[in-house]
């Protein structure tokens, strides 16, 4: 799932010094879209400002060749469009307008979970080789810091991660599920080497 | 349209194996998948599973279910704990739970079943390739275009091109060199991303990189990001589960006062401005009517008179527009005559030693009705014969632009308290509760000086999200009681009024007047002087665009322009303007339209929002999918009657479906069938 947060002043401010039109997608406000924020830094840019509009899904781009077409003189009356949208928006909109300098105003992060608006707590990588059979249904790609197949790496403290210590060890917290299911001793009995050809190649994919 | 189903099977023989280790029975999850086109259709992933495995395997399969959205927490939770007893007895003898999902789904059936053996049946299906990043990003639609969430825009130096997912090197400062005829080395089925930015930055005149930004991997630490999940996690829990938080644009009007709207030339007055029978007209064309006298009257058990708000001769009794309904309606039309005599029926009421049932044929008489939009008369729900407990009153206004009842609470704070006593009184409740959003500080102040000394009133302050004032809704925030399908909130021994029908029974006790008029609140893009206004029930709409956007608005070009009755979240489009306010109005809003508008014909992409906004826990893509095929049997299983049409489903949608429209078709089947 992805989220935006503004850009830093510093890299935004050089944006706005020729007239500019703004595009601020709002299909993701339900997750997360700084909007408080954008509008507090375009006040302060609004010499410049051709107009702002607010959009949403700017990522489906049969919506945003309509809204190309329905804001065309307010772009080509611009220099610059500058879009406050995660990195699909951006590269949607600039491959509409091919001619023009499109300029993204966030930064594009991203936290667990795909479907719906809803974050998670756990989080799935898409490595196409399933392991939760093997670890009691968490996941050691995504809930190690390390992605180790193979058990803890050894460095964790109380049970939180020697990487980052606001986080807990996956491998403890499989360790204690598989406890549950009275099953601790399946964590020797196998480890499975991680085939990456899986997850980069192409013919993975189911067929379109 | 791209397929980005997260999961398939696993291989044969790993299922095998699976279920070769597996002493006693399996009970299979199938989730019916995201992202792709829509079909309900999960028999593929069944038939394969079957054709896997061993004669002896197959029989180990006590039971296949599927579920919408596996891995939706909230949704998953209900559905397995909804399941049948005969079926939960199959998940505890059996030994093991097979999920066929992508790892999402299969990870929170783990943590639901801790102690069970929850075997992953199918592999996610890796999508983005050589995105270094989490993958498969590619926002809500379904294109092409993949974000690798580096946490640092590069676009603004590539001319929009993006060279973390789009280079397979991910390389950030040119191209490698490898290269050969614009075919990427490492794969050459995808063109190379650094020629594709060259030529892209070539056609706007920019230069190639006048400086390199380096990567950063810890842009994004783990805490902010698990700060953002719970953030997202308790904006989206609060009260009652899912909502949405729409732009609601308050602050054009919530400082203004409240100010008499210049009387109209002529009103329109519709006989149907309830819900039930249409009132019979008592006047006839030509007659000299005044203020408050009564012009048509009731015509069944549900229903209600309506009054004349100006005084004045009728010039004729004719179709118009309905603004709700849509339809041609009968109206009466009266002519100013700007005398201003009121009617000798506006005394006031003395409520000393007169019983309840008096008082609510007063209410009757003087035309009240539920003023939030609704326009059920207020009598009927005042004479049920259920039990009531509690009276709830809503002072929400989830709805964005409006400020009617907010600044009706907070200027007429005494009014609306003593309008809750003759409630009270008349249906004699114990406990009284007032609804407030939290976005309205200046409200919930004037309320509680209001109720100061008073222990059987209480204000209960809500969270800001839609539709927070559903009746519904206000139900299961306050109270935590659900109301049965199909059913009223009489049914739970509530009654729940709102803000301007309190004013208007204050008004109908004290002053004796009836419902001639209400405040509404006049705002959106378009209106030079938004505001909140007493204004006369019938005034010509017309006349409401020509005084708050100016005489030529009308003329000019009309495409753009959107006038909704009400807010822009249920109030109803308008498409003939020679219409009049009715009693259910709370406000206009004037809007920009949007260019692209909602379709019924657009294909669903299964992202799943719509499941995720639903206040009331349905599954709004379903009406969509089965609606299309006129399938009315499956819309009504899947308890279209529960739906309360707050429109945030279509709000939300990523294809822009006009579901509402379905579910109206659905509600109609629905209804007419039991």
């Amino acid at each position: 799932m992805l989220i935006t947060k503004l850009k830093s002043y510093n890299e935004l401010i050089p944006c706005f010094s020729d007239k500019v039109f703004v595009i601020k997608c709002s299909g993701c406000k339900e997750v997360y879209l700084p909007e408080e924020e954008i509008d507090i830094f375009l006040e302060k840019q609004n010499q410049n400002i051709i107009s702002i509009k607010r959009l949403d899904y700017l990522c489906n781009e049969d919506f945003s060749r309509t809204y190309s077409e329905t804001y065309n003189n307010f772009i080509e009356k611009s220099d610059v469009v500058v879009i406050f949208s995660c990195g699909v928006g951006v590269q949607v909109i600039s491959k509409i307008l091919e001619y023009k300098k499109v300029f993204a105003g966030c930064d594009t992060n991203y936290i667990n979970g795909f479907q719906g608006i809803s974050a998670q707590s756990w989080d799935c990588r898409q490595c196409g080789e399933c392991y939760l059979n093997y670890t009691g249904g968490i996941c050691p790609i995504t809930a190690c810091s390390k992605h180790l197949l193979n058990g803890p790496c050894g460095g964790y403290k109380n049970g939180k991660c020697e990487v980052n210590s606001e986080m807990d060890c996956g491998w403890v917290m499989i360790y204690n599920r598989l406890l549950k299911q009275k099953k601790q001793e399946k964590l020797i009995t196998k480890c499975r080497i991680r085939n990456y050809k899986k997850y980069i190649s192409t013919d993975n994919k189911i067929s379109k | 349209m791209i397929d980005y189903t997260k999961y398939k099977l696993k291989p044969v023989e790993e299922i095998r194996e699976i279920f070769n280790q597996i002493d006693g029975s399996v009970f299979i999850l199938i989730c019916k998948k995201c992202y792709k086109e829509f079909s309900t259709n999960t028999e593929l992933e069944k038939e394969n599973l079957y054709n896997s495995l061993t004669e002896e395997n197959k029989h180990k399969i006590v039971e296949c279910i599927d579920i919408d959205f596996l891995c939706n927490n909230y949704h998953t939770k209900k559905a397995i704990t909804d399941l049948s007893t005969k079926i939960i007895d199959f998940i505890k003898d059996s030994g093991a739970i097979g999920v066929i999902s992508c790892g999402l789904g299969i990870q929170l059936v783990a943590s639901l079943f801790e102690d069970k053996k929850v075997l992953a049946l199918a592999d996610s299906v890796p999508e983005s390739g050589n995105s270094t990043s989490p993958q498969g990003y590619h926002g809500i639609a379904l294109g092409k275009e993949k974000c690798g969430t580096c946490g640092q825009c590069y676009l603004n130096r590539t001319g929009g091109i993006c060279p973390v997912v789009n280079c397979s090197k991910s390389l950030l400062n040119g191209p490698c060199g490898g290269a050969k005829n614009g075919k990427c080395e490492v794969n050459p089925d995808i063109p190379c991303a650094w020629e594709e930015i060259y030529f892209r930055l070539n056609k706007q005149n920019r230069p190639l990189l006048n400086e390199i930004q380096v990567r950063n991997f810890n842009i994004f630490p783990f805490k902010n990001k698990k700060e953002i999940s719970e953030i997202n996690l308790y904006s989206r829990g609060k009260d009652f589960l899912r909502g949405i938080h729409p732009l609601d644009k308050k602050n054009l009007t919530e400082n203004s006062k409240i100010k008499t709207f210049p009387e109209p030339e002529t009103v329109i007055i519709f006989l149907s401005q309830h819900a039930g029978a249409p009132a019979i007209p008592v006047v006839k064309v030509g007659d000299k009517v005044k203020i408050g006298q009564k012009i048509g009257e009731i015509s069944g058990f549900i229903s209600s008179p309506i009054h004349s708000s100006i005084s004045g001769t009728i010039t004729a009794i004719e179709e118009k527009t309905h603004p709700t309904l849509g339809r041609k309606m009968p109206a009466i039309i009266i002519k100013n005559d700007n005398k201003n005599e009121f009617d000798d029926s506006i005394k006031a009421v003395s409520l000393d030693n007169i019983p309840g049932e008096k008082v609510i044929e007063v209410l009757r008489e003087k035309g009240i009705v539920g003023m939030g939009g609704a326009m059920f008369p207020t009598y009927v729900k005042l004479f049920s014969k259920k039990p009531i407990d509690t009276l709830i009153i809503n002072g929400c206004e989830c709805e964005p632009y409006l400020n009617g009842d907010n600044r009706l609470m907070i200027e007429y704070g005494d009014k609306i308290f003593k309008g809750i006593e003759i409630v009270k009184k008349t249906i004699g409740v114990q406990s009284v509760i007032i609804g407030i959003e939290e976005n309205k500080p200046e409200a919930i102040e004037s309320m509680k000086k209001q109720i100061l000394g008073n222990d059987y009133i209480k204000i209960s302050i809500l969270k800001t999200k839609y539709p927070q004032g559903a009746e519904k809704i206000l139900i299961k925030s306050i109270l935590n009681r659900q109301i049965p399908e199909g059913g009223l909130p009489l049914d739970v021994g509530v009654v729940v009024l709102n803000i301007s029908t309190l004013y208007a029974i204050y008004r109908a006790i004290y002053e004796g007047m009836p419902v001639i008029d209400r405040v509404i609140t006049i705002s959106g893009d378009y209106v030079k002087n938004p505001g909140n206004y007493l204004i006369k029930i019938g005034t010509p709409i017309k006349s409401i665009i020509d005084f708050t956007c100016g005489s030529d608005f009308i003329k000019s070009d009309d495409k753009n322009k959107k006038i909704f009755m009400g807010g822009p979240m249920m109030g109803i489009l308008q498409m003939d303007i020679d219409t009049g306010l009715i009693k259910g109005t709370t406000g206009l809003t004037i809007m920009e339209s949007y260019p692209v508008e909602s379709s019924e014909e657009r294909e669903c992409i299964k992202c799943g929002r719509c499941v995720d906004v639903c206040p009331v826990d349905l599954f709004p893509l379903q009406y969509y999918y089965y609606g299309k095929k006129q399938d009315w049997q499956k819309t009504a299983e899947y308890k279209v009657k529960n739906c309360i049409e707050c429109a945030a489903c279509q709000y939300i949608c990523s294809a822009k479906i006009d579901i509402l429209k379905y579910i109206k078709k659905a509600k109609k089947y629905a209804y007419n069938k039991t």
